[in-house]
């Protein structure tokens, strides 16, 4: 769950690290309440590249200030219109570093990551500096390592060092994945100063961290109508665009057969994991996700069961051809209680393959 | 013979009381496990399912001489438990549990690391040397004995392979599932070394996904130090980027992970790549002729 600007600096405050003294702005005109000017006014959105988009915009005095605020709230950044604005005092930069702790697979555990060139995408940088934090154990000389690293000297190294351990305070207080500052400046009277804040706080770990409790939903982005409604009931569900929609049971399998659609001539509507275990309702559910997209024209149906029970699945299927008899189905179900699920399916009308690669091509054949 | 676990090995299972712990169990020693004994802190000199349970893993492990835990815990005690059962110094756990938080994991594997500790997972089907022991959530029925070594990132990917193989009358030495989370324990390397020295596995399949760089890592590992013939596949080639299928790891971050990439790796070190799960029954079949 990515956190917005302000969100994040009010974490890193809470942490010691210094934000400039900004307000949040929910309407324009809370912008006379502003005292500092110029200030800068920064659209609270979720997604990047905001101020490419012109979603960051300085401002003189009040009545340019009203002026520039309208405009950014009316304005979506890639779709996604802004919670609130920020509003900052503006600030003397002197120097700019990018700076982050966050997960990696190649170190298999958690990295500091800087650049003396902040304030671009990391990605874009020549200059990345890596600190891996062994076994996840950190220690107060990693930071100031990094603040070598970066060409910083004398008391420098000790604020840089204090920023890191702060940062890495917030990264594991609140189980993030990412916790980036960028950029992180070196102000007038130099200080070190968080002046972009983003955190992404880990998904599996939301239930352990009460502060965010109720967020989730508000804080997605980039979703499509049924992964947005899947990622509400538990069901994990990603958008194609094709119209063969897809209803397997694990990850690998469900991706397997995606691309066995591809494979056949065929595309697939979506990706949809029911997950290990499922009951009869929660595949009802899904069958009913999975078709709520116009474009689909067929279900293709792909359990292979281990610990998913056939039947559960068998009865989904049933129901669901009962309340839509004009649907096409097409599936496919072995393992756990396999038999007694075929007797459902006889009963019920549906026609049933135990190989994949038939199942596919019907499905491709039906959907052309 | 097989790798990791046998006939030998003597199991114990954290969480057995609770819902996963109780079914699995179950279903363990239906096959022929040797599930020794069971933990869950509080409820020790309780029996579940016939087997004795402890309050704690050293308790377990000094009562039944476990050599090897299978972990159901739910993912917020899961580091616990799995911390537990490295420091009572068994050289094999797997964790089933899926989950778990990644700076849980991170913690996890440090401490494996320490000790000298096996992990399977998390995130993770489980092992099984069909025909004498099964850890884990693999339907056992799906494979019979023989000599492929199978590895995978994924669960019923697994069994449709196992099923595939049955079916034309071939059978595995063992299976090693080794989880979708990106941060796990015995990953392909360790299986495919384990697979090399085991002088009853043949041929190995390497089942591989989207996301991260563990394959192209395992493509020069391959290159390098395995003889035996390696057959690969990878699943989600046609996965849109920057979005998670389903496994936690299963993402194409930029333009890292990609199958593409994957199978490029894998061709480079000599793998055949199947393009259907159907076909690398077809390749196996190349190998081994189809009686056991």
């Amino acid at each position: 769950m990515r956190l917005r600007e302000y969100e994040a600096k009010e974490l890193f405050r809470e942490a010691g690290i210094a934000t400039p003294k900004g307000i949040v702005i929910k309407y324009a005109e809370e912008i006379f309440g502003v005292e500092n000017f110029p200030c800068t006014l920064k659209t609270q959105v979720l997604t990047g590249g905001r101020g490419k988009a012109g979603g960051i915009k300085f401002a003189n005095n009040a009545d340019d200030a009203y002026q520039k605020a309208q405009d950014i709230f009316k304005l979506p950044i890639k779709g996604d219109l802004p919670v609130a604005i920020l509003v900052e005092p503006k600030v003397v930069i002197k120097k700019e570093i990018y700076t982050a702790i966050l997960i990696d697979r190649a170190y298999r555990g958690p990295i500091i990551m800087a650049s003396s060139e902040g304030g671009v995408e990391i990605e874009s940088s020549e200059n990345i500096q890596i600190v891996p934090i062994p076994g996840g154990n950190y220690n107060p000389y990693l930071g100031r390592k990094m603040a070598t690293k970066l060409g910083l000297s004398g008391k420098d190294v000790i604020k840089y060092g204090n920023i890191v351990n702060r940062l890495w305070d917030v990264y594991t207080k609140y189980d993030c994945d990412l916790c980036e500052i960028n950029p992180l400046i070196v102000d007038g009277d130099d200080n070190f100063v968080a002046l972009d804040g983003k955190i992404v706080i880990n998904e599996d770990a939301l239930d352990r961290q009460p502060r965010f409790d109720g967020m989730l939903g508000e804080h997605l982005t980039d979703l499509g109508e049924r992964e947005f409604r899947g990622k509400m009931c538990g069901l994990n569900i990603v958008e194609l665009e094709g119209n063969i929609g897809i209803l397997c049971n694990g990850a690998g399998l469900t991706m397997a057969t995606m691309d066995l659609v591809f494979h056949h001539g065929g595309k697939p509507s979506n990706f949809l994991d029911v997950g290990g275990g499922a009951s009869k309702s929660h595949v009802a559910r899904a069958l009913d996700l999975v078709s709520s997209d116009k474009n689909v024209k067929v279900l293709l149906v792909n359990i292979l069961g281990g610990i998913t029970d056939c039947v559960e699945v068998a009865n989904a299927l049933k129901y669901y051809k009962e309340t839509r008899p004009e649907a096409n189905l097409v599936v496919r179900l072995v393992g756990n209680n396999e038999e007694a699920a075929q007797q459902i399916m006889n009963q019920a009308g549906i026609p049933m393959t135990n190989v994949l690669d038939e199942a596919v091509k019907k499905a491709v054949a039906v959907a052309a | 013979m097989s790798v990791l676990i046998n006939k030998n090995t003597k199991v114990i299972v954290q969480g057995i009381t609770g819902g996963m712990g109780r079914t699995h169990t179950a279903l363990m020693k239906k096959y022929g496990t040797n599930i020794v004994g069971g933990v869950t802190p509080g409820k020790g000199g309780t029996e579940q399912d016939g087997v004795p349970v402890f309050d704690s893993v050293s308790e377990a492990v000094a009562k039944t001489g476990a050599n090897c835990s299978v972990i159901f815990v739910p993912p917020y005690l899961c580091l616990d438990a799995a911390l537990e059962a490295i420091d009572a110094g068994l050289p094999l756990i797997s964790v089933i549990t899926e989950g778990l938080p990644p700076q849980d994991a991170v913690k996890l594997h440090a401490a494996a690391k320490l000790k000298g500790t096996l992990v399977n997972g998390p995130n993770c089907p489980g092992i099984i040397t069909p025909g004498e022991c099964l850890i884990g959530i693999h339907p056992g029925s799906i494979y019979m004995p023989g000599r492929v070594g199978l590895i995978s990132r994924s669960g019923t990917l697994t069994y449709e392979i196992g099923l595939g193989l049955k079916q034309s009358g071939i059978g595995i030495s063992t299976a090693v599932g080794i989880g979708g989370d990106p941060i796990i324990g015995i990953d392909q390397i360790v299986s495919l070394d384990l697979f090399e020295k085991d002088k009853d596995t043949d041929l190995i399949i390497l089942v591989g996904e989207i996301g991260g760089t563990a394959e192209e890592d395992a493509a020069d590992y391959i290159k390098a130090n395995i003889k035996k013939p390696v057959i690969g596949y990878i699943a989600g080639r046609t996965a849109p980027a920057g979005k998670r299928m389903g496994h936690a790891g299963a993402i194409i971050s930029g333009n890292k992970g990609t199958a593409e990439s994957k199978t490029k790796a894998f061709t480079n070190a000599g793998v055949k790549v199947a393009m259907t799960p159907s076909e690398i029954v077809e390749l196996v079949k190349a190998h081994v002729p189809a009686t056991v």
